[in-house]
């Protein structure tokens, strides 16, 4: 069974160009200076539409977590399991869920610092997931 | 501003899993929007032609048969409505149908509403409205590829922030799934008929940690309409009608920033508010709460957010009360959705229609003594690594305290 895969779109083309390239951008507001994920066509703090993409460090720590055991409601999953994904927050704000690809589902705890790294999953999309930072 | 309102009649479908090979129906979406309806109809005494050149409520399904769905449900009801709405708020729809049917009755357009909401997400009947071309969907694109399972998922990282945070334990969101379903053994239309003990709720698999099988609702058929009027002309309608004391809603809250919000807090805290200061009461008159239990920890986020005890302090609000019928906080006494079943995007009318029926005294085995003041909520929308975005509570009344 097939993964669920992302579908590229106006919006979010520059998001995947630059995770081809192996570098995470998110959009920063011009005006008022948030960076937001996901993308969104304007800025939810201020309402401005001057969206810029932005690269950013890609560093940032667990805020929680799920381990996933049980995959019936997204069965392409069922081979990987047990699995865990993480809400990371990232240093310049926003948080994105992502799985840690080589953190043992034993050892993660909230707080523990992580960054991005990408999973290639297709020709046209790389998925930012992150690694534990030593 | 205090709605001038009351429930005149309300109707409720018992639940079915459509199962063929247990003997059960399997009803179209259909069957159920029409049997609900004439329930409520048939509980005030009227019909449905009195609703010509009136209000119509109609909640989205969560797999409507058309785009434009109220009025493919007016066509097959065949009411000429006056005023029509389509409320969209998932698990908080019985709140904003209620919420809509007073403002349309304040404002003078109308005198009286139906409320209707039905879903049979169990039904070959009802399948996935087809999407054309590929719209850009935010869950498609960054939730779906790390293999998030739905709303568990979602309600797991809402659970364990909650836990780790505030010391939140399992043998607390597990007394709420466990003393629910003690009160579906007592409603017959509730689904889920097995009992339950705190060892099953803890020994359950877990699905999406901290997430476990018995937390979870499961999907039933369904369908519940109510009639909100003007509180003179209830006095042709029925002797015994349902006091709105207040309706507070809030869409798409933030906690702190938009950026990173407390994933623990929801927008029941400004609705709360609002529905309290209309009714000119407090938590602590109360007689029975009803919240949108589709996960227990939900029911805990509500009771803090309510203020029925500070954020955070739920968990050991709910093993120190006694949240049973006969308890000091009787809580979702119809066994709510996690044992009541969970209809669809009908779910929310599970606690709101047990609180019009314990205001009413209808309670029958289960009803509160001196059920005055009901209480119901409701949580609907799921979002992007946040709370609920669709927020609402309806205090409902025996009597007109308010006065």
């Amino acid at each position: 069974m097939e993964k669920p895969l992302p579908i590229v779109s106006h919006l979010t083309e520059p998001f995947w160009e630059s995770a081809r390239k192996h570098r995470l951008s998110l959009q920063r507001c011009e005006e008022c200076g948030t960076y937001q994920w996901y993308p969104k066509a304007w800025c939810v703090e201020c309402g401005s539409r001057k969206l810029k993409w932005k690269k950013v460090t890609g560093k940032g720590k667990v805020y929680s977590y799920t381990v996933i055991r049980h995959a019936k409601a997204s069965p392409a999953f069922t081979e990987e399991l047990p699995f865990a994904i993480a809400v990371v927050e990232l240093d310049e704000g926003p948080r994105m869920y992502a799985r840690l690809l080589d953190c043992p589902i034993g050892e993660i705890k909230t707080g523990m610092r992580v960054k991005v790294a990408f999973e290639d999953v297709s020709k046209a999309i790389s998925l930012p997931q992150f690694t534990v930072a030593r | 501003m205090k709605p001038r309102a009351v429930i005149a009649g309300y109707g409720e479908t018992p639940f079915s899993r459509g199962k063929k090979e247990r003997g059960e129906e399997q009803l179209t979406l259909e069957e159920y929007i029409a049997w609900c309806a004439e329930l409520a109809l048939k509980d005030a005494g009227l019909t449905k032609s009195d609703f010509d050149g009136q209000g119509l409520v109609v909640n989205g399904a969560q797999y409507p048969h058309s785009e434009l769905w109220s009025c493919e449900v007016a066509q097959n009801l065949g009411i000429t409505a006056k005023r029509l709405v389509r409320v969209d708020n998932g698990g908080e729809s019985a709140i904003s149908s209620l919420g809509r049917a007073c403002d349309l009755i304040n404002s003078g357009a109308v005198d009286r509403v139906l409320c209707i909401s039905a879903d049979a997400p169990m039904s070959v009947t009802s399948h996935p409205y087809p999407y054309f071309g590929e719209p850009y969907v935010y869950g498609r694109d960054f939730e779906d590829p790390y293999g998030l399972q739905g709303p568990k998922s979602v309600f797991a990282f809402i659970m364990r922030k909650h836990m780790e945070l505030y010391g939140t334990k399992l043998e607390q969101t597990g007394k709420i799934a466990v003393v629910s379903r003690a009160h579906a053994l007592l409603n017959p239309n509730a689904y889920f008929k097995e009992e339950m003990s705190l060892k099953d709720y803890l020994d359950s698999p877990v699905l999406s940690d901290p997430i476990r099988l018995l937390d979870n609702v499961m999907l039933v058929n369904g369908g519940q309409a109510f009639i909100v009027t003007s509180p003179e002309s209830a006095k042709k309608i029925t002797d015994n009608p349902v006091n709105v004391l207040g309706v507070g809603e809030c869409y798409n809250y933030y906690q702190g920033s938009r950026t990173r919000p407390d994933v623990t807090t929801t927008g029941i805290t400004a609705a709360s508010k609002e529905a309290f200061k209309q009714a000119n009461l407090s938590p602590k008159d109360v007689d029975c709460f009803q919240p949108y239990d589709d996960f227990p920890i939900a029911v805990i986020i509500q009771l803090e957010d309510s203020g029925f005890c500070k954020k955070g302090a739920g968990g050991k609000f709910v093993e120190k009360t006694d949240i049973s019928i006969t308890g000091d906080l009787p809580l979702s006494t119809g066994g709510g959705q996690l044992s009541a079943g969970q209809p669809g995007l009908s779910g929310g009318h599970v606690p709101f229609i047990e609180a019009v029926r314990q205001a009413r005294g209808d309670g029958g085995r289960r009803q509160v003594k001196g059920a005055m003041v009901a209480m119901a909520a409701g949580i609907g929308g799921l979002s992007y690594i946040r709370n609920l975005e669709n927020t609402g509570v309806a205090i409902l009344g025996s009597k007109d305290f308010s006065g």
